[in-house]
């Protein structure tokens, strides 16, 4: 007897499920939906390669890049708490789908002379699609 | 003469793949050889590659359904080898994700459930208000699945007011929505039909194949490591262990409804008596010794065992997971089962087959 009220009440009620491509929720200020990378602080201590447990942030200092493999990253967030400059945050924008598998920065390192041109690399770096 | 008829490993009712060899005189059961190892990824080794802080992940990462009270139990082993004293108000947190966890792996159980005798809209239902609970999941830890809530030192994200309200709005909504399903659940003449009387297991029985979870409390036994295990917490909230004496399909489903009101009182009560104050405490050095941790997973009694060399690395990692410990329960219940009735019986000891093979 309760499943027919049950079955009554849902003929009026509107679908529970979503027209996902037409009509997207907007994602929760709490998700973790990708990392944010500031290169302006960064200092390539590498903590956060360190700290990394799948290995997706790769820092080398002969090149000055930092590179995230968004394939790997499980947004644990270890990184953004490890990181002793704060460069590192969390959106809540998920990455789009085609995304490229990995974002590299260059990072602009303050005290060396402005060689890697550092606007655009800033600019760029952070927005990463 | 008999025959012999395969079980799995991909059949419609079961999620993940684990075969079951049936041996069949007509319709009815006659013996069973399970054979597992179809999803074994071997996590228990890989943790040699991965510091003992980068190893909660890799433990959440061992189920998709019950992967916060994974992460909690490995964290709780991991402080006991540092005799860390982890601040109240993080027990708390733990205490309310590993409830909500629960709840959704109850609503999902029981959706699946309906789904294996045929009930597709009980089905839908039960699914539809799980929703809501990931919903509140996903807000409070970030993730809707793998919530990386806990961490060795406490927890990584701290319980806002705004999150409190929330919560407990979506559990006031919550309570009677699974009235409604329980009606249908313990009432309805078809799910009955198909789950009183079948694949009944005794109190002594259960005991001694050592099942573990609703599995073991649907046969009368009292035994809830909340209850037993000095996790003094759950004392304080004033847990219940949920019993039922028949030991058939039926009573299992309903430990598991009853175990649903048993966590919502769980949540409601952590939150009231949340403590105010630090949610991590600093944790230096490397582990050394050994320590075992148990807590009641959604399926049954979990048991992480972890022994430290003074490195980074833990030199061993085991986990005793309640499906591995139900799994002898089937070969004990299956005969005597007529075929059509074999996914009922396999679908109430709750089979989580990654948690298992690891």
């Amino acid at each position: 007897m309760g499943m027919l009220n049950l079955v009554l009440s849902n003929i009026s009620r509107k679908p529970a499920t979503r027209l996902y491509p037409f009509e997207i929720r907007e994602p929760f200020k709490e998700f973790k939906g990708r990392i944010v990378f500031n290169p302006e602080n960064c200092i390539l201590c590498g903590i956060c390669q360190k700290k990394c447990p799948p290995d997706a942030i790769s820092v080398t200092k002969a090149d000055k890049t930092w590179e995230l493999n968004l394939f790997r990253c499980i947004m644990c967030t270890e990184c953004v708490n490890g990181c002793p400059k704060g460069c590192l945050s969390i959106s809540n924008e998920r990455p789009k789908t085609g995304a490229k598998e990995t974002v590299k920065v260059v990072v602009p390192i303050v005290d060396k002379p402005k060689a890697d041109s550092p606007k655009a690399a800033s600019s760029k770096a952070a927005s990463s699609k | 003469m008999t025959t012999i008829i395969p079980f799995g490993p991909q059949h419609p009712v079961l999620p993940e793949p684990v075969s079951l060899k049936l041996e069949l005189d007509n319709d009815v059961v006659v013996g069973v050889l399970p054979s597992l190892g179809y999803v074994h990824r071997g996590l228990e080794k890989f943790i040699d590659t991965k510091d003992y802080n980068q190893t909660t992940y890799i433990c959440e990462r061992i189920c998709g359904i019950c992967s916060a009270l994974h992460g909690i139990t490995y964290t709780k082993s991991v402080e006991k080898l540092f005799n860390a004293e982890v601040p109240e108000r993080a027990e708390y947190i733990r205490v309310i994700v590993g409830e909500l966890n629960r709840v959704h792996s109850h609503l999902l159980w029981l959706g699946l459930f309906a789904d294996g005798f045929g009930f597709e809209s009980l089905f839908y239902e039960c699914w539809k208000y799980r929703e809501s609970v990931l919903d509140v999941l996903e807000r409070i830890t970030g993730n809707r699945v793998i919530h990386s809530i806990s961490k060795v030192g406490g927890v990584s994200r701290d319980l806002t007011k705004e999150h409190i309200d929330m919560i407990l709005k979506m559990l006031d909504t919550l309570e009677p929505q699974i009235k409604d399903i329980e009606k249908v659940f313990v009432n309805n003449y078809t799910v009955k039909k198909r789950t009183v009387g079948l694949a009944t297991m005794s109190k002594q029985l259960a005991y001694e194949a050592g099942t573990a979870g609703p599995t073991l409390r649907g046969s009368g036994n009292a035994i809830d490591v909340r209850e037993t295990e000095d996790w003094d917490i759950y004392r304080d909230l004033g847990f219940k262990t949920v019993v039922e004496k028949d030991g058939d399909c039926y009573s299992r489903t309903k430990v598991r409804v009853k175990e649903l009101y048993e966590s919502i009182k769980l949540i409601r009560n952590a939150i009231s008596k949340l403590p105010n104050g630090e949610i991590t405490t600093p944790i230096k050095g490397f582990p050394t010794g050994e320590a075992i941790m148990r807590t009641e997973q959604p399926r049954g009694e979990v048991v992480y065992y972890v022994k430290g060399n003074g490195t980074k690395n833990l030199e061993r990692l085991k986990i005793r997971t309640p499906t591995f410990a139900n799994i002898p329960s089937l070969l004990l219940t299956l005969p005597g089962v007529k075929l059509a009735d074999v996914p009922i019986v396999v679908l109430t000891i709750d089979p989580c087959i990654s948690c298992t093979e690891r």
